[in-house]
């Protein structure tokens, strides 16, 4: 393979393995003489667990052990603390925390939580088992809705937490909104429910434990995008270990978007039971058990309210809004709906005021952690339903309010009332660009073709405005080996973004060698000593910059070499398309590599390896990568299906590495909004808690038929500053940007029929009743009992 | 999934045999439906007899008025048959829209026919066509075959041989797939022939499959869409779910039976 | 138990399976193959699709049992190690895939696919993926892919 360049369409080295059969996932690796663990679960939202009955189950075939609370309790295993970014109360008071242990001790508080792990020979033997284990439990009464959680009758999962409320937050400058609310000439309000939704990578989770008694130490294989900080909770704060007894590694993951993310229990009891059994232990959840007990995500209910002058300029922005946290706060739940959701809020508009206040609430359900976007989709949908819905009620044309709110580049850089640092980008430009492509595409012939089908049509266009997060320190390391491959090790976790590529060919490109030469590690804690996983679209930004700085101490590290090979002096030398240069002479970065093994061709001093290096980056403040998405959509009145006839998207994501990957992470993210929009909803029963959409049969994802072709394109003339690299982040926008795009688009298409709003998931059977009730809503309907 | 006894007999008279001396025998034909059950626990059999060794219970016969389809005759075969694509183009256009091109691989008619699943598009056909369901013992007017959710008339060990559609004038099923898992939310199929317009409606009926018996007269009428102006299913014997309440369910119905009288009187 | 015998990616192979063995678990487990992959249990992500009789069928709703006698080819089967067919080729060129754990599954159905239809339109392969559930690429690279595996296939 010749030389790459960053901006580069590379192709994926990761693909052959993929492509043939040959990636190896959790469920590919079974250890010797490995055993198999099933987790027995709650089949209740909430029941106070008097007894575990074990003796039956361990009576049966080929049962090795089950391990319940009474094994927690007596081994003196602790709970895992949330690590919200928000940990004090408006008053200044600590964060609720709510005892997280890996199994549940008095009380269990959703249907899915782990009650018991039960071990044997074989999977079928441990689920025959599981069945078995008796557990005495008296229901208790169960509260699903955030806002029911917090009404004063309301069943309370915590004694020690008064409420159900986990967290309370405020944001921005209350006074001043208040101000330019009372004295608007238009003030429009909307409450808004985010849908809870949950990740489905088409992997679902797994591990395998396994425990050295010689050494006491333990290996775990995890399906994990995340595991250093994984492996430290666990060690440290479960299992009290030194972080240091456990290795964590990660094989190919298919599939995170965060759900991967978590400090999830079954790993530390499958920890827990390899070493009681001095056996490697193994557990794969089924699709069934995944919805019970994969984090879920959004699930917010908003109050938000817009003022405007007599011109429709936007005077101010407040948002109240009430998260369900689920039963418990889990590794940083309660961030998402306070400090998550308020960052963005206004996106890339001219607003000055804004206040934003939430809650976060314990129900009776599973848990929220990160789902692609983690509070910026919120805020993004929660800004342009707000716009849309003005520009409705008050008779304006929805793309001229926008364009005649939006931050001019002048304005920049600019510290948003919310506090987010917006430095570069081009709002205006990305928007008449976007609509050029939409209106290049023929939205008259769409709507005139949707109109001869007997449908109607409608546009939107949704500008946004997001932020990077996760873990903001990240470490590259390097080594060269005689056979001639390049080490590289990140501490990123790539659950199918191609940083094996994308990484690597920052690393190729930089050094000028040839891509093909990289051998790529990532998400092994014993190949790097610190890693941020992955989360918040850091991959690049923080993953990348640390190659890249890796690499450039690289080239400065070769220098003396280089200098000696062309017997000039280091000062001279210059670097440039992978060659050092002094006087006419110059040597290639490969040839210096390969010097640097060699003792005979280096100079005193420098021994062999000695370009070896690692180097740790650290990121300084988020960026905000940007840009704007619109869609157009048809919908048949007699049935309220929807077809999406067109989408286009216009992003800012600073420097491009690799654009192919960029444009995948935006089809990809788009789909997932997509889906939310029109199909995914985590659906419990209101009064019992039994989760009612457990399979694929009742959460509905999208398939090819449902997601339409996505015209893209890049704006790369601001490049932050931020980092090296010059990246913004490109992993979650698709998802920040589509829910707005197609949820107006469609109610657009259904303003003939007076429907000015419809919560997600916009399904057939949501619109065709917004039709047939002509539009009839109560805009103040959901917060009103919190309000 | 519990373990079972698996027996693949190669002739009905085995198969009959094998469901008899067990206590707990369950046939299979394509497992698109039972492997799922057994997997989710809600069936725990003794003996699993898979049907598909026996030769002559597969395969599509064409005559003068119509055409007999063998019970483990797959979906695809059913929707890529020249016969049935010549004699009831709306059956193979049925075939070719269950689940996926996978199940579609698998299942059989007559797997679906005994499951009776209230979402399943199959009985719709049988009952507006005026099928009739052949057993190994006798043969089954489709008007007494279903029996309302997942129940038939098939007595126990009974197996599905075939079934015999004649050909109607024209027909057309229209299909309102469930978001998520694509089964029929609502499946209307209409028949006309020169006995009548039958109307048969699946995926909705708390009893399962059922005739639309008001749309029919009217059709009877006028064989067109606008015949059903203002005519609606009553959403009492509807079913409600998280996916469609019992109205909404009501108005597709009328408007799946809109679509497919268009559909069938254009392709006549 | 069942004894079966049955032809896995060219081979012969005979083993004694229970009944309740399913394909999927067969080929992964017993054969070491494993490329075919289970995501869910509902019969609906495809991620198990290998081909039966030369038919793509979801091996997860497939008794082991149920496929004495017959021929199945797994994702393993389409190519020489370390090499690609035109469709992997196609889907390696299009980014049709990130995580990689649908694609055997996406990529098999693509295979049957062409073999019916060797030119199809860009709707009848959205239609024809419509029993494998991508949750990475959104699609739209998989279609082109197999779009343009089809023309490498036509030749």
């Amino acid at each position: 393979m010749s030389k790459v360049n960053i901006g580069e369409r590379v192709r994926r080295t990761e693909d052959l393995r993929f492509l043939t059969g040959r990636g190896r996932y959790i469920d590919d690796i079974n250890l010797d003489d490995q055993a198999r663990a099933v987790v027995v679960r709650s089949p209740y939202a909430h029941a106070t667990i008097n007894a575990i009955d074990t003796a039956d189950a361990a009576a049966m075939d080929g049962v090795l052990l089950i391990v319940t609370r009474d094994d927690w309790q007596r081994e003196g295993f602790g709970p895992i603390p949330t690590k919200s970014g928000i940990q004090k109360m408006k008053d200044g008071s600590p964060l609720r925390q709510s005892d997280r242990h890996c199994l549940a001790m008095d009380r269990a508080r959703y249907v899915g939580e782990p009650v018991a792990l039960v071990v044997a020979e074989t999977p079928a033997q441990a689920q025959a088992a599981a069945e078995l284990v008796d557990v005495d439990y008296d229901e208790l009464p169960a509260v699903i809705d955030p806002v029911a959680a917090l009404q004063p009758s309301a069943p309370q999962l915590w004694d020690d937490i008064p409420g159900n409320l986990c967290l309370d937050f405020e944001l921005g400058d209350r006074e001043g909104t208040e101000k330019a609310l009372a004295e608007a000439a238009h003030v429009v309000t909307l409450d808004i429910e985010n849908n809870r939704v949950t990740a489905v990578p088409i992997e679902p989770r797994g591990c395998i434990a396994a425990y050295d008694a010689a050494t006491d130490r333990y290996v775990l294989y995890n399906a994990s995008q995340n595991v250093h900080a994984n492996r430290d909770a666990f060690a440290t704060q479960v299992l009290n270990l030194d972080k240091d007894q456990l290795d964590h590694i990660a094989p190919d993951v298919g599939g995170g978007f965060g759900a991967k993310n978590s400090t999830y229990p079954e790993p530390p009891l499958c920890l827990y039971a390899a070493k009681r059994l001095g056996r490697p232990v193994k557990w794969i959840n089924s699709r069934s058990e995944s919805f019970q007990s994969d984090t879920h995500g959004r699930g917010q209910t908003s109050r938000v309210t817009l003022a405007l002058d007599a011109d429709g300029r936007f005077l101010a922005l407040r948002t109240d809004t009430v998260g369900a946290i689920g039963a418990y706060a889990w590794t940083v739940g309660p961030f998402t709906p306070t400090g998550g959701a308020a960052r963005t809020q206004g996106g890339p508009y001219r607003f000055p005021a804004m206040y934003y206040t939430s809650r976060a609430v314990f129900t009776n359900t599973m848990c929220m952690d990160p789902y692609r976007g983690a509070g910026r989709p919120e805020a993004t949908f929660q800004t342009e339903r707000i716009i849309e819905y003005a520009a409705r009620k008050l008779n304006m044309d929805p793309i001229e309010l926008r364009r005649k709110n939006l931050m001019p580049p002048e304005m920049l850089p600019h510290k948003t009332p919310m506090g987010l640092d917006v430095d570069s980008g081009d709002f205006p430009l990305l928007f008449e660009e976007t609509m050029k492509m939409a209106e290049a595409a023929g939205l008259t012939e769409l709507r005139a073709a949707a109109e001869a089908k007997g449908r109607k049509f409608g546009f939107a266009i949704a500008p946004y405005l997001e932020c990077t997060g996760g873990g903001p320190k990240e470490h590259a390391s390097v080594t060269f080996n005689p056979d001639g491959s390049v080490g590289l090790a990140v501490g990123t976790s790539s659950t199918g973004m191609g940083h094996e590529t994308s990484l690597s060919q920052i690393l190729a490109a930089e050094l000028g060698i040839d891509l093909d030469r990289v051998r790529f590690v990532q998400s092994n804690t014993q190949a790097t000593p610190l890693g941020g996983g992955h989360g918040g679209s850091r991959g690049m930004e923080v993953g990348g910059s640390a190659v890249l700085q890796a690499a450039r101490e690289i080239v400065d590290l070769a220098k003396p070499l280089a200098a000696h090979l062309l017997q000039s002096e280091t000062e001279d030398l210059s670097f440039e398309d992978g060659r050092f240069a002094a006087g006419g002479g110059s040597v290639s970065m490969a040839d210096v590599i390969d010097a640097s093994m060699d003792a005979d061709r280096l100079p005193d001093g420098m021994e062999p390896g000695c370009l070896d290096h690692s180097s740790v980056f650290e990121r300084g403040v988020i960026s905000v990568p940007n840009g704007v998405h619109a869609a157009a959509a048809e919908v048949d009145p007699e049935t309220g299906v929807v077809d999406l006839a067109g989408y286009w998207v216009m992003d800012d994501f600073g420097t491009i590495i690799n654009p192919m990957l960029a444009d995948g992470q935006v089809m990809g993210g788009v789909a997932q909004g997509i889906g939310q929009a029109f199909l995914e909803n985590i659906v419990y029963d209101p009064d019992t808690g039994q989760l009612m959409t457990g399979s694929l049969m009742d959460y509905g994802l999208p398939r090819a038929d449902d997601i339409p072709n996505m015209e893209i394109g890049y704006y790369e003339g601001q490049p932050t500053a931020k980092n090296p690299l010059g990246v913004k982040g490109a992993g979650e926008a698709g998802c920040v940007g589509a829910c707005p795009a197609v949820v107006n688009a469609v109610l657009d298409a259904l303003t003939d029929f007076g429907v000015t709003h419809i919560d997600m998931p916009l399904t057939p059977q949501k619109v065709w009743r917004a039709i047939k009730d002509g539009g009839a809503h109560d805009p103040e309907g959901l917060m009103r009992a919190v309000s | 999934m519990q373990d079972f006894h698996f027996t693949r007999p190669d002739d009905l008279a085995a198969a009959g045999q094998a469901h008899q001396a067990s206590d707990d025998g369950a046939y299979m034909a394509g497992g698109q439906t039972l492997i799922p059950v057994l997997k989710q626990g809600l069936a725990m059999p003794e003996d699993v007899i898979d049907l598909n060794g026996i030769a002559d219970l597969s395969g599509i016969e064409a005559d003068g008025h119509g055409i007999t389809i063998g019970a483990t005759t797959r979906h695809a075969s059913v929707a890529a048959s020249e016969a049935v694509c010549q004699a009831i183009p709306a059956l193979a256009d049925l075939a070719g829209r269950i689940g996926d091109p996978q199940v579609r691989n698998r299942g059989t008619i007559g797997g679906s026919l005994a499951n009776n699943d209230p979402s399943a598009d199959y009985p719709a056909a049988v009952l507006a066509l005026n099928a009739t369901v052949v057993t190994d013992r006798r043969e089954i007017a489709a008007e007494a075959f279903f029996d309302g959710l997942f129940t038939t008339n098939l007595n126990e060990g009974e197996i599905i041989t075939r079934v015999r559609f004649a050909a109607p004038d024209r027909a057309a099923y229209e299909k309102f797939p469930n978001p998520a898992s694509r089964y029929a939310l609502v499946g209307v199929f209409v028949a006309q022939t020169a006995d009548g317009v039958r109307v048969a409606v699946t995926g909705a009926g708390q009893d399962g499959v059922f005739r639309a018996a008001e749309m029919e007269t009217a059709l009877a009428d006028s064989f067109s869409a606008g015949a059903l102006d203002g005519i609606a299913v009553p959403a009492d014997d509807l079913m409600t779910d998280m996916h469609a309440a019992a109205d909404y369910r009501a108005h597709l119905i009328t408007v799946m039976a809109k679509r497919a009288v268009a559909r069938a009187a254009a392709t006549a | 138990m069942p004894d079966i015998t049955l032809n896995v990616n060219r081979q012969a192979v005979s083993k004694t399976v229970e009944g309740r063995t399913l394909l999927v678990e067969f080929i992964r487990e017993t054969l070491g193959l494993t490329g075919t992959h289970m995501g869910c249990d509902t019969s609906q992500c495809g991620a198990c699709v290998v081909h039966l009789d030369g038919k793509p069928v979801k091996s997860c709703t497939v008794l082991a049992a149920q496929a004495d006698g017959a021929e199945v080819k797994t994702i393993e089967s389409l190519a020489p190690e370390g090499e690609m067919n035109p469709m992997q080729r196609a889907f390696h060129e299009h980014h049709g895939l990130q995580c990689g754990f649908c694609t055997p599954g996406m990529v098999m159905t693509a295979m049957a696919l062409v073999a019916e239809n060797p030119d199809p339109t860009e709707a009848q392969v959205r239609h024809g993926l419509e029993g494998n559930i991508c949750r990475c690429t959104g699609y739209q690279n998989i279609v082109a892919a197999v779009l343009d595996g089809a023309k490498a296939m036509r030749g």
